[in-house]
C-alpha cells in the first residue's frame, strides 16, 4: 500500500494524468473482450429483463437531456430578468451572452469542493445527488410527443408526486449535514412548506382525473385532441389556478423561495455549499422549473396537441423514391446552393472578396437547409410536430416563471403556511366536490 | 491519498459484496437468475439498512436509512406486480411520515449532544420480539395456501379502486374515522395549557 502511495506521490501532474488514462483504457479493453466473449448470455439476460433495460436507458437519456434544458433556463433568466430590470444581461460570452450558463458550469466544476468542519460528510455529499434524482426520475413519466416518453404507467400522475417529493429530503439531508443554524432553518422550511403544499397540489388535480378517468398522462394527453377548446384547463380553471401555485411552492420558486430567502437565511439549506455540489442544487431547481412546466401543460393544455387540428399536408414526392439520385444530390447540392445564395453578394458589391461572399453564402445555405430539413419533418414526422409544439408551450411557462421571479416579492413564512391551509386547501376541496357533483348531474341527466 | 481510497473503496466493496451475493446464487442455480435476482437485491438492501436503522449512534442517519428502507421495499411492491401500493408507499411513507420524523428530530436534537437511543438499551428484549415476529411471520406464511394468488398478479388502479370504494367502503370509512379522531386527540393533547381541563 505505502509503495503505491510513494510511487503515486512521486508522479508528476500528467503522468497520474496518463496512469489513469492507461487504467481506463485497460479497464475498458477487458470490459469490451469480456462483452465479446460473454455476448450471448449476456444478451439473453437484457432480453429477458426489456422493461428493466428500458428504465435505464430511458434514465440515462433523460438525464443526459437535463445538462441543455438547465443551461437553457439559466440563461433565459438571467437575460429575461435582465431585460425587466432595463439592463442588457449577459452579452460578453458567446452570441448575445448565450454561452455564459456553459461558462457558469465550467466554473462550478473547478471551484474547490469544500466540507466544512464538523459536517456530515456523508450526507452532506448524497444530499445534492438526491434532490437531483428526484427531479431528473419525474421526467421518465413525461410524455414528449407520441411515442417519445421514458415510460408509459397506469399509474404515472401517482409516480411523478411521489418521486418528486423526494427532494425534500435532499434538501433536509443538506440542511442537517452542514453544521450550520441558517442551513438548518432553510432544510426546515423546506420540508414544512413541501409537506403542506404537496395537500393542494395533489387535490387539485383529483379533479381532473376524475374527468378523464385515468392517471396515465399519455393518456390524459390524447383525451385532449383537437381543438384547444377540448383542453383540461377550460373545465378546471380552478384547478388549474390551484395546481399552479402550489407547482410554484413545491419547486421552490418566487414567491415561494423561502428556502433559500437570502434576505433572512443567507442561502438556506445550500449556504456551505460549494463547487459542484453546489451546482447539482442549482441544476435541480432549474430542472424543477422545467418539470412543473412540463406538467402544467400536459394535464391542463393538451401536451403536444396542436392548439388546432393540423391540416395534413402531403409532400409532392418522397426523398426516398430518387433512389441513387439522392446520392448525388446530396453532393451536389450544398456546393450548388453556396454558390448561387454567394453570387448576388459577390456581383452586387464590387468591395467584397470572393471568400467573404463564400461565407456568407455558405451560412446562408445553411440556414435555408435546417428550414427545409425542419419542415419536412414536421410535416412529415409526428413526433416532430409534437415536440415542437410542446416544448413551445412549456418553454411559454418557463418564460411565466422566470417573469413571476422578476416582478413578485416574495412572501414571508407565515404568510406563506396560512395560504396553504387556510385557502389552497379549502379551495382544492370545493374544486374536487363541484367536479364530482357536476360529474354525476351529468351522468344522471344523459341517462 | 490512502484516506480518499478509503472513501471511494469502502462503499464499491459494500456494493460489490451486495451485488455478488444474489448473483453467485443465481449462478449457482440456487435463485432464479430473472426473476429472483432483483428481488433478492432489494431484500438484501432492504435488511441491511433495517439493520442500520436500529444500530447507528446517530439519530438522522438511522431516519435516513429507514428511507432506504422503505424505498426498498417500495421496489420489491413493484416487483410483487403493485405499483399502485409502491407509488403510495413513497408517497406517504418517505415523502411524508419520514420528512415529518426527519423535521421533528431536527427540531428537537441539537448535534452536539447526541442523545442515547432509546431501543439501543432494549436490545436484547427487542431481538426476542423480532424473532418472534419473524417466526409468527413465517409460520402464517407457509400455512396459507396461496393458490392463484401465488402466481403475480397485475393490480389494475381501477380494480383496486372498485374493490377499495364499492365492496369494502365501510372498512375504509372506519378506518378514516379512527384517523380523524387520532389526528383530533393529537392536536387536544398538544394544545393542552397549564391550569386547563387534564
Amino acid at each position: 500500500m505505502t509503495f503505491v502511495a510513494r510511487t503515486w506521490n512521486r508522479l508528476t501532474i500528467p503522468g497520474r494524468v496518463l496512469l489513469g488514462l492507461f487504467l481506463l483504457g485497460g479497464l475498458l479493453t477487458g470490459a469490451l473482450i469480456a462483452l465479446i466473449i460473454f455476448s450471448e448470455p449476456i444478451l439473453e439476460l437484457l432480453g429477458a429483463n426489456l422493461p428493466l433495460v428500458r428504465f435505464v436507458g430511458a434514465a440515462t437519456v433523460v438525464l443526459l437531456m437535463t445538462i441543455p434544458t438547465a443551461f437553457l433556463i439559466i440563461y433565459m433568466e438571467m437575460k429575461i430578468i435582465a431585460l425587466m430590470n432595463l439592463r442588457l444581461g449577459p452579452d460578453r460570452v458567446g452570441p448575445f451572452g448565450s454561452l455564459l450558463s456553459v461558462v457558469h458550469g465550467l466554473k462550478v466544476l473547478m471551484k474547490e469542493d469544500f466540507t466544512p468542519t464538523g459536517a456530515d460528510a456523508p450526507v452532506f455529499t448524497l444530499a445534492p445527488v438526491v434532490t437531483y434524482l428526484a427531479s431528473v426520475m419525474t421526467l421518465l413519466v413525461i410524455p414528449f410527443a407520441p411515442g417519445l416518453f421514458g415510460q408509459d404507467m397506469n399509474i404515472a400522475l401517482l409516480y411523478f408526486f411521489a418521486i418528486s417529493g423526494l427532494g425534500v429530503v435532499g434538501l433536509l439531508m443538506g440542511g442537517w449535514s452542514s453544521f450550520n443554524k441558517y442551513s438548518l432553518l432553510g432544510g426546515l422550511r423546506s420540508a414544512a412548506q413541501v409537506i403542506s403544499y404537496e395537500v393542494p397540489l395533489v387535490l387539485s388535480v383529483v379533479g381532473l382525473l376524475i374527468l378523464a378517468g385515468t392517471m396515465s398522462l399519455n393518456q390524459l394527453v390524447l383525451n385532449q385532441a383537437g381543438w384547444f377548446t377540448d383542453w383540461y384547463i377550460w373545465q378546471q380553471p380552478l384547478g388549474f389556478l390551484i395546481f399552479f401555485i402550489a407547482a410554484t411552492a413545491e419547486a421552490n420558486r418566487t414567491p415561494f423561495d423561502l428556502t433559500e430567502a437570502d434576505s433572512e437565511i443567507v442561502a438556506g439549506f445550500a449556504t456551505e455549499y460549494s463547487g459542484m455540489r453546489f451546482g447539482f442544487f442549482f441544476f435541480a431547481e432549474y430542472v424543477n422549473v422545467f418539470i412543473v412546466s412540463a406538467l402544467t401543460v400536459t394535464l391542463f393544455f393538451g401536451g403536444w396537441n396542436a392548439p388546432f387540428p393540423f391540416p395534413e399536408i402531403a409532400l409532392a414526392f418522397d426523398p426516398g423514391s430518387l433512389g441513387i439520385a439522392l446520392l448525388i444530390l446530396v453532393a451536389v447540392v450544398p456546393v450548388v446552393g453556396t454558390l448561387i445564395l454567394a453570387m448576388p453578394f459577390y456581383l452586387l458589391r464590387s468591395s467584397m472578396p470572393f471568400w467573404q461572399a463564400l461565407v456568407i453564402g455558405f451560412v446562408l445555405f445553411n440556414i435555408v437547409a435546417v428550414a427545409a430539413v425542419l419542415g419536412w419533418a414536421f410535416v412529415s414526422l409526428e413526433w416532430v410536430a409534437g415536440l415542437l409544439w410542446f416544448m413551445l408551450k412549456t418553454y411559454t411557462f418557463v418564460f411565466i416563471f422566470v417573469w413571476m421571479r422578476g416582478t413578485l416579492p416574495r412572501v414571508r413564512i407565515d404568510q406563506l403556511m396560512g395560504f396553504a391551509w387556510k385557502w389552497l386547501l379549502p379551495a382544492s376541496l370545493l374544486n374536487l366536490f363541484v367536479t364530482a357533483g357536476a360529474v354525476v348531474l351529468v351522468r344522471e341527466l344523459g341517462a | 491519498m490512502p484516506r480518499s481510497l478509503l472513501n471511494i473503496g469502502a462503499p464499491l466493496l459494500i456494493v460489490g459484496a451486495l451485488v455478488s451475493l444474489p448473483v453467485g446464487l443465481a449462478f449457482l442455480g440456487v435463485i432464479r437468475f430473472n426473476e429472483d435476482l432483483l428481488f433478492f437485491l432489494l431484500a438484501e438492501v432492504m435488511l441491511l439498512s433495517g439493520l442500520l436503522v436500529v444500530t447507528m449512534r446517530d439519530i438522522i442517519r438511522c431516519g435516513l436509512a429507514m428511507i432506504v428502507c422503505f424505498g426498498a421495499l417500495a421496489g420489491i411492491y413493484v416487483i410483487a406486480g403493485a405499483p399502485l401500493v409502491a407509488a403510495a408507499q413513497v408517497l406517504i411513507y418517505i415523502g411524508a411520515i419520514s420528512v415529518l420524523i426527519l423535521f421533528a428530530i431536527m427540531l428537537t436534537q441539537t448535534k452536539d449532544a447526541p442523545a442515547s437511543l432509546v431501543f439501543q438499551t432494549q436490545a436484547l428484549g427487542a431481538a426476542v420480539a423480532s424473532v418472534i415476529l419473524a417466526l409468527i411471520v413465517v409460520i402464517t406464511v407457509a400455512a396459507t395456501d396461496w393458490g392463484e394468488l401465488g402466481t403475480r398478479l397485475h393490480t389494475a388502479t381501477d380494480a383496486l379502486a372498485q374493490v377499495l370504494f364499492r365492496d369494502y367502503v365501510l372498512a375504509f370509512e372506519v378506518v378514516s374515522v379512527l384517523l380523524l379522531a387520532a389526528v383530533i386527540g393529537g392536536v387536544y393533547v398538544a394544545k393542552r395549557e397549564e391550569g386547563g381541563p387534564p
